[in-house]
């Protein structure tokens, strides 16, 4: 098996055992293929996004974990908000230039569930529109500016 | 009135052969590797046999690893060389 299946079986195992509050993984989608993942997460308690239900899809190269996952939102709720472009593209620095391999598909989720409970307003970035017209569909392909810490 | 006198050289073991049994660790601060996952007294997912072949180091901030997951991680950073863990510059511990 290759190393990163052995890890991703590894991290599996574990997130079924223990699933942080909110997050749980679609077996079904794992049992086709381990290297994409479907991720249902709900918002949390007293936040702008309680009681909605997301989806987040993990695409993993052969590289994982020294190579960050591709991670997005899909389906047909898209949280709102000024980190999260309409088509499901993620601005989080995580994601791409503040990768460790110490990072795992628990604690993504949970940086994104943080991401969404900081949020004080429900908005789009600024760059929605220009943003989904022209980037790849990759977001590992964009390169991202990160700038703003407070949300 | 007879008593039974036992002779103790003639009750004597002989031991010729011993088999020792010993276990090993290595003396970590986790039970597993923060890369790959992998049990530290096991190998890292590339390595057939732990012990000698594949083992650990550490680095200046006490963060420990299998030697090929840390440099493996080395490797592919361009820029910057990272402990996985804390982020702080990586520097082999002598």
């Amino acid at each position: 098996m290759a190393s990163m299946e052995k890890r991703l079986h590894k991290e599996l195992q574990a997130l079924t055992k223990e699933p942080p509050r909110g997050v749980h993984v679609d077996q079904e989608s794992i049992s086709r293929n381990i290297t994409e993942w479907l991720v249902h997460l709900d918002g949390a308690e007293g936040s702008l996004y309680n009681g909605e239900k997301f989806q987040l899809v993990f695409k993993f190269s052969q590289s994982y974990p020294f190579d960050s996952p591709q991670v997005m939102f899909v389906g047909n709720n898209i949280p709102v908000h000024p980190h999260v472009y309409s088509n499901g593209h993620i601005c989080l620095s995580i994601l791409t230039d503040d990768w460790s391999p110490a990072l795992s598909v628990t604690s993504v989720c949970l940086s994104i569930v943080s991401m969404l409970s900081s949020c004080t307003e429900k908005k789009r970035p600024p760059d929605n529109a220009i943003y989904v017209k022209t980037c790849s569909k990759n977001p590992k392909k964009t390169r991202w500016y990160y700038h703003d810490d407070d949300v | 009135m007879k008593m039974a006198v036992i002779d103790p050289a003639e009750n004597e073991v002989n031991k010729n052969i011993w088999i020792a049994v010993g276990t090993w660790r290595w003396v970590a601060n986790d039970d597993n590797c923060g890369i790959c996952r992998m049990a530290f007294d096991g190998c890292c997912p590339e390595c057939k046999l732990p012990g000698d072949d594949c083992p650990l180091v550490w680095g200046e901030c006490s963060h420990c690893f299998h030697i090929h997951c840390i440099v493996k991680w080395l490797n592919s950073q361009q820029v910057h060389q990272l402990c996985p863990m804390c982020r702080q510059d990586w520097k082999f511990k002598e």
